[in-house]
This record gives structure tokens, C-alpha cells and sequence, in this order.
């Protein structure tokens, strides 16, 4: 049975995707749904753990720094530190300012890595990027469908594992400080300093875990170059939070399943019907699909299908919102 | 040295020209409009069209004086302009308007971030992503100062219209927002727009003509790039951080500031090409961000955070 | 004829949550009418809804009879209805001169002759014409602000406590131009929280409790009544 199997393979490829983008979506929503942090750069946060995780664990490379040959595990811990890290040094200078100049800041460090990612050829091997990723588990499983089958295990037990500290985190007293902050921003300026600490440790948790996606996306695919991690990846993954309702894990995920679901039907659709030689030209109209979904779904639905879950800030916006207009 | 100068005035222009959009929507509207590189990048394309309208049918025109180009130009220029200006409005009416009703910023700069891809992608289906030029004729550089001083300076006419433009857009602006009442009416609601509705201003005119100088200017420096370099669809999206940066840089709402911190990010790439080379020139307005948000985040002429 | 009508106004910034509740107010013209009410009571929102700054979900408003529900608040000026807002009231960084400018040509009123009348109103003003209005003290800022919402010749000013962050001396100046600004024709409506300050210029006063206009009276009498004492004891503090 050719054909059940190669459903069955292309499901498993279809989900090791989408539970990697829901793992991104995830951090994203820490940042954007609990926290109100504006991140454009998110695709930058993901080429750095790709990347990073790759020069940790490839065999050597020629001709390059990186290559180190280490276990992956250590590789996707690497991934997360260093993302957190430029999610750090990002905070430190655009997180005391008013939540544009984050998003411009961000903006500013994805353009920046796509630059450094297409010319630091000594480090990222430039346009071509970095082969010979090693896929965990590969000498063990040889064949590629049980292999596809464990790795979507592993993304997906990650993603479980994720979504439950996620939950917990948001649920604790942090999570509500988180809201508090996001909710009203004279409260967090009654916070002060403590409201930039807070809001700098939700920013690096959430493009930790971008850069975990990063990582994990990497070793799948097993190359990595500077076009995977384009504007228009930043911009799919925000289209997924919105999508399945920012401010809800659950919804998160469900958007990034249902947007990844979208994006690949309407590319196979359009491969089909569009000749060859139109297909670039195509492939832009995919983008303004996707585009149009998001704008109609902030126009009509703005909390997306599964909208935030009513929590205690409901009233707490509520006594606020008088205070400040009486 | 004096040509690295030269060279970041002229793309400190193009930057200038466009960051005086930026600043001014988000003065006005509140928000960090992503989506204003595009207006650069369709004014840029909409001016070729017209041209190629124009050229098809009046014939080709001999260029004007040393420049490159002739009066066709001139007038694509202005028609691309009026249509910039209706893309600007129409993206407004549909998408921003409609979220400004019931939205806060935060949905508009996502939006306006969306808006981008789409525009950038429409326009990318509709010319393809082949780079095009204005013209074709080969302009000789006119050397204004000798090698032996500092290295020298040799400039094209383009150039110099281009610097000559831009600075006659700046000093016209200038004048309709200091002595036009509806100049003077648009900087009353980039202070206090509530005020400005009890005082009788119609705060929907403000964001159209908002979005016409915008967009207005954007068609200006668009057209620049294109002329001084070539059109490509990524046009607009290569100057976004640099008109952002400018913006910031200059203290966000302040048209003047637009203008220095255009000139400055400007020349700030162009001087930084020996030291880390042409492909990380773009990264330079990045620097300067970071810089200035480290430093005075309230930009050079800011009045408020 | 009254100079403005209010009818069982409702209005409030989110549908389904009205923070003014059926309020009710006539204002006889060249009247000065002070609201008053304890903390959250609804005024402030009461005088936006009038001119259009909170949306009305029920009831009216007449202007010289005139109905002008509902009109968008940059009508107002035009229709003629002046308001100065509590806070940030003047146009910090335009000049006094182009304040008043401004609001000039935007009413369409003889400007040089307007402004020559405020300048006499207003003769602190006059004197630094070019200075930045964000460069004024409090109580210059105050009075840039009344001349300001004056421009138009409104038939109704109404202000939002204007003694707020002034002291007492400067209050008793501002009070005092406001009884200067009455005597040229002008009907005034002024929300505060001064009782005692408002109560002394004003002719009426109507005291507003939950969003309603529960006593309307003499300013004389409202002065004495234990009545309005008791509404400010604190009882309605979580009212809002």
C-alpha cells in the first residue's frame, strides 16, 4: 500500500512542521499574548539557535569556525542560551521605551542576522548555509519514515512539555504580573524597574524557545541557509498566533496547525494549477493570501478562533480603565 | 573621504525624504507604519509604468540638460505620485481606519507589517523581480574637486538633482507646516488630537493629507533610488530600518529631526564602507538605532518619549 | 429659550457599561452653572459626552434648542460650543499666538479682530504672544486654554475643573476671568471638584450622583445644604 504509506509520510512531515512552528508560536505568545512585547525579528531568533545548534553539533567544517562535532543535546541547549541572549542585550536597549521602538529594534536584528547569515561566511558559510546538520537517532533508525516518525515524537514531547511549564508559568503570580503589565501601563510604570525585569525575562524565555524551534527545525531538515529565515517567516508565525487567538497556549498551537495547514495546501494548489514557469510569480501570491487572512482576521475577529481565556485581569481592566477615565 | 561624503548625502536623501513619512504617520496616527517602505517601492514602479505610458506615447524625449533623463520622468513622477498617494489613502480606508475604530496601536503596527508583505508580493507578481532602470544612458561623472584633495569628488547630475530636490521638498514642507493653517492644524493633532477635535479640526483630514505627504515624499525618494541605483522590488524593505533608524534618531514626530537623522544614517553607511565593507552597510542603521535608543531614546530633536 | 438643554443623557466609553445614567440639566443662557459630585460620580464624562468626546447611547442634547446629539466633537466648535479640557488643554508646542490662531482659521472667524478682543481679555497673554504655550505656568496656561476655547465666540463654554493643579490664589484669578468671560455674553458650565470656589461664582449648581443629576438648585442654597455635604462623606466611593 504505496499510497497509505505516503500519506502517512507526508502527515508526519506535515506535523514535525507544525508542532516545531506551534513550539516558536508558543514563545511568541508568551512575549506578545501574556506580556504585550511587539517582536518582528522573530525569524532572527530562530536563524540564531538554528544556526548556533548546527556549529555545535556538525562535523567539522572546512574553511570555517564551527563544526565542533558535539552531542545534539548539547546543540539545542546552545541554540537556547544564545537566542536568549540576543534577546537579552535586544531587551536591555529597547524594553524601558514604548513598545514600538521593540518592534523596530527587532526588525533591526533580523534584517542584521540576515546579513550577517549571507556574508560571515567564515562563520554561517553564507548564502549556501551549513550542511551535514546530524539528525539525531539517524544511525540507529536508517529508515525515513520511522525516523520522521521518532523525531515528530521528540518535537512533539517538546512541545507538550513546553505547553504544560507555559501554562503553569502564566498561571502563577509572574503570569499575572505579566498581564498586569500588559493590561495597563500605568500600573507597570508604578512597577518601575521591577516591570522592565519582568518584561525582560518573558522577551529571553520567549525567543529561547524560538531558538529551540530554530534548532529542532535545523536537525530535521539537516541544512540550514540564510533564505529559511526570511520577513516572511516572521510574519507566518504572527499570522499563526493571531489566527488561533493570542493570549491562549492552546490557541497557539491550534494556529499554528491551521496556518501551516493553509500555507502548504494553497502552495500545493497553486503548484498544481499554476504552469512552471509562472511558479515564482506564484509563490508571491501565496504571501498575499496568507496577508489577506491575517488582516480579515484582525478586521473580524481580533481575538482570533480561540481568544483569550478570561482570566482575573477582565475586572482588573476594568477598575483601571474607570480610574483613568473618571 | 570626500566622496564617501557625497555618496551618504545623496542616499542620506533618499532616507531623509522618507523618514519624514514615517515620523509624520506616526505623529499623527500613533503608530510605526512597517508598511511605508512599500509606498517607496510602488512609487518607485508606479513612476516606471508611467513612464513607459508616456515614452509609448509621445516617443522617447531627449534628456534634459546632464541629466539622465528627460521630461517623461518628470511627469511620471508626479502622475505616481497622485496614485502613491490613492494607495496610501485605499490601504487606510480598508485596513487602518477600520482598526483605529476598535484596534490600539499594536494591531496597527501588525497590520501595517501585513500590509507590507502584501504590497511587497502584489507588486513583485505584477513586475516580476528583474531589476529595471529609468533610463540607460551612461551619465559622466562631473569632477567637482581634484583627487589630490581628500581624495576627490565626482558627482552625477542625477545626483545633484537629487540633492537639489530634495532639499526644495524639505523647505516646502517646511513652510506648509509652519504657516498653513492646515499645516499648523496637523502639528496641533500630532500634539493633543483630542484637543484638536474640541478646537474644530477635522482629525479624519489630518490623516489623509498625512498619508499624502507621506506618500507624496515616499514616491520622491523612491523614484531617487531608482534613479541612483536601479528598481527592485526589496527597494523599499532594504530602506525600512534606515528610515526607522532616521526617524528615531532624529526624535520620532519631529519633521526636522527626519531630515538630520536621514542625512546622518546616511552618511553613517556610506562612511562605514571601509571599515566593514558594502555588504553590511545596511547593518550600519541598525548601529545607530541601538545606539541612539541606549543613548537618548528620545532622539536628537524629540520633545517626548 | 435655554442656552443648553440635557435630557436624560446616557453615554459611557465601552457599550452595555454607561458611566452617565439619565442626567438632566437646563442652563439658562449667560448662566454659570457649576457640576458638582463626589469622585467617579460621572462629571467628567458628562460635559465629554456633551461635546462629543464619549459616545451617547441615549438622550439629548440641545444647544440654543438646537439638537446636536451626537455630532462628531470637532462639529462643536463649529456649532458653538467651547470646552477646556482638564489636563494638557493648550497646544504645547504651537505659540500662544498660533493657539489662538489656529482655532481662527479652523471657526472661521475675522482673526485679527478676535484676537485683538482676547488680547484685552486676556492681557497676560498678550504680552508674549510668541512664547511657546508649553513654556507657560500653570495659571498663563489656564487662561491660553479659556482664550483658546473662546476663539469661536461659543454660545456655551463649559469647562473641566479648571482649579485643578492650581493654587488657591490662582484659582481665585481664573474664577475671577471667568466672571470677566460671562459679562461678554458667554454661558458657562463648569465641572469641579472645588465646591467652594465654583459655588462662589456660579449662579445654579446641580450635583451629580451615579451618572444622574440628583440636586439642582441655587448656588447660595447648594453652599448651605447638608444634603451636599453628605453626598461628599464618602459613601459613593466605589460608585465609579
Amino acid at each position: 500500500m504505496p499510497d497509505l504509506l505516503g500519506l502517512l509520510s507526508y502527515g508526519t512531515f506535515f506535523l514535525v512542521f507544525a508542532t516545531i512552528f506551534a513550539l516558536v508560536v508558543l514563545g511568541l505568545n508568551l512575549q506578545w499574548g501574556f506580556t504585550g512585547l511587539f517582536n518582528v525579528g522573530v525569524a532572527g531568533f530562530v536563524a540564531v539557535g538554528a544556526y548556533t545548534s548546527a556549529l555545535i553539533t556538525a562535523p567539522n567544517y572546512p574553511d570555517q569556525i564551527g563544526g565542533l562535532g558535539l552531542p545534539i543535546l548539547l546543540g539545542w541547549l546552545g541554540a537556547m542560551a544564545t537566542s536568549g541572549i540576543a534577546a537579552f542585550i535586544i531587551g536591555i536597549a529597547a524594553l524601558r521605551l514604548r513598545h514600538d521602538y521593540l518592534a523596530i529594534a527587532t526588525f533591526g536584528v533580523a534584517v542584521t542576522l540576515q546579513l550577517v547569515a549571507l556574508n560571515a561566511k567564515g562563520l554561517t558559510g553564507g548564502p549556501f548555509g551549513l550542511q551535514f546538520i546530524p539528525k539525531p537517532f539517524a544511525d540507529v533508525i536508517t529508515d525515513s519514515l520511522a525516523w520522521n516518525v521518532t523525531y515528530l515524537l521528540i518535537t512533539s514531547a517538546l512541545l507538550g512539555l513546553s505547553y504544560v511549564a507555559l501554562e503553569r508559568l502564566v498561571r502563577s503570580p509572574w503570569g499575572r504580573v505579566l498581564r498586569a503589565i500588559r493590561e495597563d501601563e500605568t500600573a507597570a510604570e508604578s512597577l518601575g524597574k521591577r516591570a522592565f525585569r519582568f518584561r525582560l525575562q518573558a522577551f529571553v524565555v520567549g525567543c529561547m524557545l524560538m531558538g529551540l524551534g530554530g534548532a529542532l527545525y535545523a536537525h530535521f531538515v539537516g541544512y540550514i541557509a540564510p533564505e529559511d529565515f526570511l520577513p516572511i517567516l516572521t510574519f507566518q508565525l504572527w499570522t499563526m498566533l493571531i489566527v488561533g487567538g493570542s493570549g491562549n497556549n492552546r490557541g497557539a498551537i491550534l494556529g499554528a496547525l491551521v496556518v501551516w495547514a493553509l500555507w502548504t495546501l494553497s502552495g500545493n494548489v497553486l503548484r498544481e494549477l499554476v504552469p512552471s514557469e509562472y511558479q515564482a510569480r506564484a509563490a508571491t501570491l501565496q504571501v498575499v493570501l496568507i496577508g489577506l487572512l491575517l488582516m480579515l482576521i484582525l478586521l473580524l475577529r481580533p481575538r482570533g478562533l480561540l481568544g483569550e481565556e478570561t482570566v482575573v485581569s477582565r475586572h482588573m481592566r476594568d477598575e483601571t480603565a474607570d480610574t483613568k477615565k473618571e | 573621504m570626500l566622496q564617501l561624503v557625497a555618496d551618504g548625502f545623496i542616499i542620506g536623501s533618499v532616507i531623509a525624504l522618507g523618514a519624514i513619512g514615517v515620523t509624520l504617520v506616526y505623529s499623527i496616527l500613533r503608530f510605526a507604519n512597517f508598511a511605508h517602505g512599500e509606498l517607496l517601492t510602488w512609487g518607485a514602479y508606479l513612476a516606471w509604468t508611467a513612464l513607459i505610458g508616456i515614452v509609448a506615447v509621445w516617443g522617447p524625449a531627449e534628456p534634459l540638460g546632464p541629466f539622465s533623463f528627460g521630461w517623461p520622468l518628470l511627469v511620471a513622477l508626479a502622475i505616481s505620485a497622485v496614485a502613491t498617494a490613492a494607495l496610501a489613502l485605499l490601504v487606510d480606508r480598508l485596513l487602518f481606519r477600520q482598526l483605529r475604530q476598535h484596534g490600539n496601536a499594536i494591531t496597527l503596527i501588525m497590520a501595517s507589517f501585513g500590509a507590507a508583505l502584501v504590497l511587497r508580493n502584489l507588486l513583485q507578481f505584477i513586475y516580476g523581480s528583474i531589476p529595471e532602470y529609468y533610463s540607460r544612458e551612461i551619465q559622466v561623472a562631473i569632477r567637482l574637486i581634484p583627487r589630490d584633495v581628500l581624495g576627490g569628488l565626482r558627482i552625477t547630475p542625477d545626483q545633484l538633482f537629487v540633492l537639489g530636490l530634495t532639499a526644495v521638498s524639505v523647505v516646502s514642507l517646511h513652510g506648509f507646516l509652519t504657516r498653513t493653517t492646515l499645516g499648523k492644524a496637523m502639528r496641533a493633532t500630532s500634539n493633543n488630537p483630542q484637543l484638536a477635535r474640541v478646537t474644530g479640526i477635522d482629525v479624519d483630514q489630518i490623516i489623509r493629507a498625512t498619508w499624502i505627504i507621506g506618500a507624496v515624499l515616499a514616491t520622491v525618494a523612491g523614484v531617487f533610488s531608482g534613479l541612483t541605483v536601479q528598481l527592485r522590488p526589496q527597494l523599499g524593505l532594504d530602506l525600512l530600518l534606515p528610515l526607522f533608524a532616521a526617524a528615531i534618531l532624529g526624535g520620532i514626530g519631529s519633521v526636522y529631526g527626519a531630515v538630520v537623522g536621514g542625512l546622518i544614517v546616511g552618511l553613517a553607511e556610506s562612511l562605514s564602507v571601509p571599515l566593514v565593507g558594502a555588504e553590511y552597510r545596511a547593518a550600519t542603521a541598525f548601529a545607530v538605532l541601538i545606539a541612539i535608543l541606549l543613548i537618548r531614546p528620545t532622539g536628537l530633536f524629540g520633545e517626548r518619549t | 429659550m435655554t442656552a443648553l438643554r440635557v435630557v436624560e443623557l446616557e453615554a459611557g466609553y465601552e457599550p452595555g457599561l454607561p458611566i452617565v445614567r439619565g442626567a438632566s440639566l437646563a442652563v439658562e443662557p449667560n448662566e454659570i452653572v457649576a457640576l458638582l459630585g463626589p469622585n467617579g460620580a460621572g462629571k467628567s464624562t458628562l460635559i465629554k459626552a456633551i461635546v462629543g468626546l464619549v459616545p451617547v447611547s441615549a438622550g439629548r442634547v440641545f444647544l440654543h434648542d438646537r439638537d446636536i446629539t451626537g455630532r462628531a466633537a470637532h462639529h462643536m466648535a463649529h456649532e458653538g460650543l467651547g470646552f477646556v479640557p482638564q489636563t494638557e488643554n493648550v497646544f504645547v508646542n504651537l505659540s500662544i499666538e498660533d493657539n489662538l490662531d489656529l482655532a481662527a482659521s479652523i471657526l472661521r472667524v475675522p482673526k485679527k479682530q478676535r484676537l485683538r478682543d482676547l488680547y484685552d481679555l486676556f492681557p497676560d497673554l498678550a504680552r508674549q504672544r510668541r512664547l511657546l504655550a508649553g513654556r507657560l505656568s500653570g495659571g498663563q496656561r489656564q487662561m491660553l486654554a479659556v482664550a483658546r476655547a473662546l476663539v469661536g465666540e461659543p454660545k456655551v463654554l463649559l469647562l473641566d475643573e479648571p482649579s485643578a493643579g492650581l493654587s488657591p490664589k490662582l484659582v481665585g484669578i481664573v474664577f475671577e476671568k471667568l466672571l470677566d468671560v460671562r459679562a461678554t455674553g458667554v454661558t458657562i458650565v463648569l465641572v469641579e471638584q472645588n465646591v467652594k470656589a465654583a459655588l462662589a461664582i456660579a449662579d445654579r449648581g446641580a450635583v451629580l450622583v451615579e451618572g444622574s443629576t440628583r440636586i439642582v438648585g441655587a448656588a447660595r442654597d447648594l453652599a448651605g445644604d447638608p444634603q451636599v455635604a453628605a453626598l461628599y462623606l464618602g459613601q459613593h466611593q466605589g460608585g465609579s
